[in-house]
């Protein structure tokens, strides 16, 4: 009898080691060195993010489209990502239904990516982020927390970021929220900086709800640029590292520093990059982007703890996989299908193309590493661009690429 | 006989030593010397300003001439500066080959007098042609020098070349007024401008004490930086560097006018303060401001409530990128004038191209601002 019970036990164990697809998470933390650098330990072992953000919209579509089911394609993407050495994907949300965003998740784990996932914390909810009304703010917080505590158990899962670039929308340029404490005051500056409060103590309430269920994974504030990212180091104490999202063209200069004299926590660059299109000769350039994106490495490589020993850096995610023909006019589907070449916004970072008309050198549409073309049956399958090879021979042999700088 | 060879080897080596010494390039010795290797044919700026006479007979420093320039400051392009470049072939701006190797010399020469002996050189210049732009021969290297307060008498002044790249130089020289620093006109004269080889020279190191002026004066000397860099909607943008009206400090400050009409299309202006002139980061340049605590400057409004989004430094960039970057606002200036402080403690100041900067939009300025700057400086400890 003994030996029957023994025997069902063992069988139960076996099925369901089988059947249940349960995942365990990887441990991740951040140390510090004896220098005041940072380290990202990923079960047991230091961790360098080379990362991409990850949102796969096909010619025609708009961010809307579900990408969450395309497993086999997702797949084919991680492969080469892998292939290139890439480790991490960074997604901006996870989709509304948890359990295909396991499985996404479970797919790259698979080829050995890792996955940072995002919230949006409420930013694009309808009329508007209302940051400082309490319902609003408990309303966010439990979303996240639903996030947390459906994926947090996911073995491919690296860490949360928090919010994108919400902090432009203090000033009042960028999705504007209404907010009576901040309205009321009638200096511009310390309005942003009231607004900068109630936001930054939200996302910190969040962290700290995030870290009573799930001990296991950093959380980290995306920030665009380092605007006010001093009232961030009063009122979020308790985000655990920097997600900085910015574009200073092919060299950082000294924002490892200054985040360190602002805000001394880690930061990963959770966006950088180039677009491959040069809007002043109308004209395609896999080179500028090749070479840029390589001289963004060469900085994170050379603010890491292992170059440095006060290094703070935990590594770079490049925006983006692939091109999205959707973003020069969201609001036009008849252009979707159509790759613009039309400049959207102005950055004279990077001066190779600052000189076209009305100084509009930014196309959103072509900052892929990969870029769409056609196959003889008319379909659009990714194409890698030049900078995915030079990363791929970069990150084979850094210390090459270092030692000729 | 061995002794006459020793001697003659002796004699040579001397030779040789001073050959070298003496290695010498003419840019101007007189008018219509052979030797001259470059054309005073490069005219820019407010060029309805200069007039130049290069065989002028009123007591040349050396010689039967020197070059007479006449500036009049009246801003006739409306510039508010003038120049000539030296250039080799005439007329050439980079488009044409014709420059010349002057690797192995490190210094240029020339003697300069002012007919009142208060005329200030705004700067002279060594190569710089066509550099930052597309041309196809673009000089190699360029330094610049100034201002120069001029007496009435003739000097002898240098330019240390020691480390420039110089292997082709089709811009052999280069002389600049700025009507900011030459009020009533300028009659200045200029005689022997040679490259030279000083085998005691070094590279220089530039030294850079505080405070170090943005802005001081319209017509001071210690202004470092240049407000070329327009942005946005220029076209809405005036500013006058030697308003007398209300200055803080001083005999004048800068009135700045934006009109919000959205003359190209962008609904927002600025300007940057650059070093040198018009550079976007596509030039060397700048200063070392390591050492700096603080950008202080003091700014009113006509009537307040001008709002000013961002006041700055640094940030441009380009193949050569400021280090760094610091900035507030937005500011809502008042009718009184007031200082702010831009906090540079962390910064790395270590090359500064763009050493201030406003920028404003229409939005908050429907009507247009009209504003006033003074006293912009770095300060030290």
């Amino acid at each position: 009898m003994r030996k029957l019970l023994f025997l069902a036990a063992f069988a139960f164990c076996i099925l369901h080691f089988a059947f249940c697809n349960d995942a365990r998470a990887v441990k991740v933390e951040i140390k510090s060195t004896p220098e005041k650098g940072y380290k990202l330990i990923v079960d047991g072992q230091p961790f360098l993010v080379k990362g991409v953000v990850y949102h796969p919209v096909p010619p025609g579509s708009d961010y809307n489209y579900d990408f969450w089911q395309d497993l086999d394609a997702i797949d084919k993407d991680a492969k080469l990502l892998k292939e290139a050495g890439f480790n991490v994907v960074r997604l901006y949300v996870p989709s509304p239904d948890l359990e295909k965003t396991k499985k996404v998740i479970r797919q790259f784990y698979k080829n050995g990516i890792y996955t940072v996932m995002g919230h949006w914390v409420g930013f694009w909810n309808y009329p508007c982020p209302f940051y400082g009304d309490e319902k609003f703010r408990e309303e966010v917080k439990k979303e996240v927390l639903e996030m947390v505590e459906a994926l947090k158990d996911e073995e491919g899962l690296l860490m949360w970021i928090l919010g994108n670039e919400n902090n432009y929308s203090f000033s009042g340029k960028v999705n504007p929220w209404p907010c009576p404490q901040a309205d009321a005051i009638e200096d511009p500056s310390q309005k942003i900086c009231k607004k900068a409060e109630i936001y930054y103590s939200l996302m910190n309430d969040i962290s700290k709800g995030i870290k009573e269920i799930d001990q296991g994974h950093p959380v980290a504030l995306g920030n665009g640029e380092l605007i006010t990212l001093d009232i961030a180091a009063k009122y979020a104490k308790d985000v655990d590292l920097l997600a900085l999202i910015f574009y200073r063209g092919k060299r950082f200069g000294n924002i490892f520093n200054s985040v360190k004299s602002i805000f001394d926590k880690p930061v990963l660059i959770a966006e950088m990059g180039c677009d491959a299109y040069d809007a002043y000769r109308n004209k395609e350039d896999q080179d500028i982007q090749a070479e840029f994106l390589l001289f963004q490495w060469l900085d994170i490589y050379k603010n890491t703890f292992e170059r440095i020993p006060e290094g703070n850096c935990l590594g770079g995610i490049i925006f983006e996989w692939n091109d999205e023909w959707w973003k020069y006019n969201p609001s036009d589907s008849c252009r979707w299908v159509y790759h613009d070449t039309l400049g959207g916004w102005s950055n004279g970072s990077y001066y190779f193309d600052i000189k076209v008309s009305r100084n509009l050198n930014m196309n959103e549409e072509w900052f892929g590493i990969t870029a769409f073309s056609k196959d003889e049956e008319g379909t659009f399958l990714k194409k890698p661009r030049k900078a995915y090879y030079v990363l791929r021979d970069f990150f084979a042999s850094p210390q090459k690429f270092l030692e000729d700088e | 006989m061995k002794r006459i060879l020793i001697l003659l080897l002796i004699s040579g080596i001397v030779s040789l030593g001073y050959a070298q010494e003496d290695k010498k390039f003419d840019v101007y010795t007189d008018g219509n010397s052979p030797s001259n290797h470059y054309a005073p044919s490069g005219w820019m700026g407010d060029v309805g300003d200069l007039s130049l006479d290069d065989q002028n007979m009123e007591e040349p420093a050396s010689g039967a001439t020197c070059i007479k320039i006449v500036y009049s400051g009246k801003r006739t392009q409306g510039r508010a500066w003038a120049g000539i470049y030296w250039q080799s072939p005439p007329n050439n701006w980079g488009n044409r080959k014709g420059g010349f190797d002057l690797t192995g010399f490190n210094k240029l020469v020339f003697k300069a007098r002012g007919q009142n002996g208060t005329e200030v050189i705004n700067k002279v210049k060594v190569g710089g042609m066509g550099l930052g732009t597309e041309v196809a021969f673009p000089d190699s290297g360029e330094k610049e020098a100034g201002p120069i307060q001029l007496t009435s008498t003739w000097q002898e002044y240098s330019v240390n070349l020691a480390g420039l790249d110089l292997s082709y130089i089709s811009g052999g020289f280069c002389v600049m007024f700025s009507a900011d620093q030459t009020v009533g006109g300028a009659t200045v004269y200029l005689d022997d401008i040679y490259y030279l080889f000083d085998p005691t020279l070094e590279p220089e190191s530039m030294k850079i004490g505080f405070p170090f002026y943005v802005y001081a004066d319209g017509s001071s000397l210690d202004n470092h930086y240049i407000p070329s860099g327009y942005m946005g909607d220029f076209g809405d943008v005036r500013i006058n560097v030697n308003y007398k009206g209300s200055a803080y400090s001083g005999s004048s400050c800068m009135k700045v006018v934006y009109t919000a009409e959205g003359t190209q299309g962008a609904r927002w202006s600025g300007i940057y303060w650059q070093n040198p002139v018009n550079n976007w980061g596509s030039r060397d340049g700048g200063f070392d401001l390591s050492g700096a605590t603080k950008l202080t400057f003091w700014a009113k409004g006509e009537n307040g409530g001008e709002r000013i989004e961002e006041f700055k430094m640094g940030g441009i960039m380009g193949e050569y990128s400021d280090s760094d970057s610091a900035g507030i606002g937005p500011v809502v200036l008042t009718k009184d004038w007031k200082q702010y402080t831009i906090d540079l403690r962390g910064k790395d100041l270590s090359y500064v191209i763009g050493g201030f900067c406003w920028t404003t939009n229409a939005d908050v300025n429907p009507e247009g601002a009209t504003f006033y700057l003074d006293e912009i400086k770095y300060e030290g400890q």
